[in-house]
């Protein structure tokens, strides 16, 4: 509405001003739209913004049952009121939104005395995307019989949908559960001192597992994920089985393909 | 239906014709799918979307598009609906169904958009009339007409929410009975029932709410019957998604608008046979 208030304005315009006003809080052109008829325009703008911010806190609640624990749920709407407005979603399917939320928390100075927040947060996100991942069917492990043994180090796998890595200086998953569990015995006696832990996640058909690996574990199977090919993904790696890791990784079914990468 | 009846409806398989769910709910995998599949196997499923956008200048967004397609190729489902509102713009989803100025470029729009969706979809989808709580200065076609105009220019099939025409009278001042009357029966391929709430204004003014959190108020049953005479015996849902009830609760809902049809239905007999 770039024009005069007198000229109407195009459906592009309308819904750009709508969006300023949900998003931005700003219902200085909506406003001019929209007929009071004995209630002001704001205070129309108001109900549907109430159920944009509401809609998207479920959301982030759902993605973020933890969190929202950790910090309660007064603070909780406060950060994610800020969040919406910084990032808000990208598209309609409201399971897949919330990724920035763990860097969010990680920049964000109020909530930084709890220093374990963002990876409980990144914990919670690779659950959240492993509980939501499509169904798709694990490698046929008679399709690996078929590659030539001499090519083995060409392998490059694709990961399954559900699984997520996650590395964390602190007792990420412990916090999570407990928090879950809303056992405040366990929650007093966490030490979080007690280092880095490394951690895989992936939906089974019983529900989503967290798993402890050790550091070479962790990335091996990183490096993996990744699509690296076997040959790379076991460069610098030691100090473990990495073909008991790699059975392990195909009977858990963490793969849904591979190629084979061709010599650079 | 909400994901936390799903285990009911699987072990007790209720008495009730068919169920609706958010096509939202089921863009992913795991178990609520699965649970879905399991639920399919005994009822027919409509699929009812909420982020389709199909009043958006800048067109429908074809991942959505693509998510609903799949969703519906698992699902087979019965009736595919979705809402004449907007709710993407800058590609931003605002979560919400934003209401449309209803002029004869927002209908070239939405008709083309509809037009988009049913040959992405290989089917035809129903369109449903929102509730709103703004109007906009510039419009210049009522609703009903507008919705008209939709389905007579692409074929779509209209799904009457009841309780949105009451909403929506109410907090516009619309006559319902008008609206009944501007929309084509052969177009109503379904209905929806839903409780609302009201909220009081710092004027004493009502607005209502369309918040599907309660039973279905007397008047909207008064206007449901209305329906029914107009449209005839349209299969009908009783959306309820905020403070949800137990299943039986929901039931006796569906059990009330059941009993509504069937006397449709033999007063249409009577009609026959006279």
């Amino acid at each position: 509405m770039s024009a005069s208030h007198s000229a109407v304005p195009t459906l592009l315009e309308v819904q750009r001003a709508l969006r300023r006003s949900l998003v931005e809080h700003d219902d200085s052109e909506a406003a001019g739209c929209i007929l009071a008829d004995g209630l002001a325009p704001e205070a129309r703008l108001n109900v549907y913004r109430n159920t944009f911010i509401g809609a998207l806190t479920t959301a982030l609640r759902l993605a973020y049952p933890a969190v929202h624990r950790l910090v309660g749920p007064e603070f909780f709407e406060g950060t994610t009121r800020i969040f919406i407005e910084k990032e808000p979603p990208r598209g309609a399917y409201l399971d897949g939104y919330g990724s920035g939320f763990p860097e969010f928390l990680a920049q964000f100075r109020q909530a930084a005395s709890l220093a374990y927040l963002p990876d409980v947060a990144r914990l919670e996100w690779a659950v959240s995307r492993a509980l939501h991942a499509p169904d798709v069917e694990a490698l046929d492990l008679s399709r690996l019989v078929a590659v030539d043994p001499a090519d083995y180090g060409r392998i490059a796998f694709v990961p399954h949908p559900s699984v997520g890595l996650v590395q964390s200086d602190c007792p990420a998953d412990t916090i999570w559960r407990t928090v879950l569990a809303q056992d405040d015995a366990v929650m007093a006696a966490i030490d979080l001192g007690s280092g880095p832990v490394w951690l895989m996640v992936q939906r089974f058909a019983t529900g989503v597992e967290v798993a402890r690996f050790s550091e070479q574990e962790w990335r091996f199977a990183n490096r993996l994920c990744a699509g690296q090919p076997l040959q790379k993904a076991l460069d610098d790696v030691s100090g473990f089985d990495a073909s008991a890791a790699l059975a392990g990784h195909l009977a858990a079914g963490r793969f849904t393909g591979f190629r084979l990468e061709t010599a650079p | 239906m909400r994901f936390r009846h799903h285990r009911t409806v699987i072990d007790s398989k209720p008495p009730v014709a068919w169920f609706e769910v958010h096509t939202e709910n089921y863009m992913g995998g795991g178990a609520p799918l699965c649970d879905l599949d399991a639920i399919r196997r005994d009822y027919p499923i409509s699929l009812h979307g909420v982020g389709l956008s199909l009043g958006s200048a800048e067109g429908v967004d074809p991942d959505h598009l693509a998510r609903i397609r799949q969703v519906a190729e698992r699902v087979e489902p019965a009736l595919v609906s979705e809402h004449l509102s907007w709710s993407v713009s800058g590609g931003v989803y605002l979560a919400d169904l934003l209401p449309l100025p209803m002029t004869e470029e927002a209908l070239a729009t939405v008709c083309r958009n509809v037009d988009q969706t049913h040959g992405y979809l290989r089917r035809q989808i129903l369109v449903e009339n929102p509730s709103s709580y703004l109007r906009f200065r510039h419009s210049t076609i009522p609703e009903c007409e507008f919705l008209a105009a939709v389905a007579a220019s692409t074929g779509c099939g209209i799904l009457c929410d009841v309780n949105n025409i009451y909403v929506s009278a109410a907090n516009h001042g619309w006559q319902t009975a008008d609206y009944l009357a501007a929309l084509p029966a052969s177009a109503i391929g379904e209905i929806h029932l839903a409780g609302h709430s009201v909220r009081k204004l710092d004027d004493g003014r009502m607005l209502r709410i369309d918040d599907h959190g309660s039973r279905v108020i007397p008047k909207v049953w008064q206007l449901y019957s209305e329906a029914l005479a107009r449209f005839g015996p349209v299969p009908t849902l009783i959306e309820w998604d905020t403070k949800l009830p137990p299943l039986e609760t929901l039931l006796d809902e569906a059990a009330r608008a059941q009993a509504l049809l069937d006397h449709e239905r033999k007063s249409l007999g009577r009609a026959d046979t006279a």
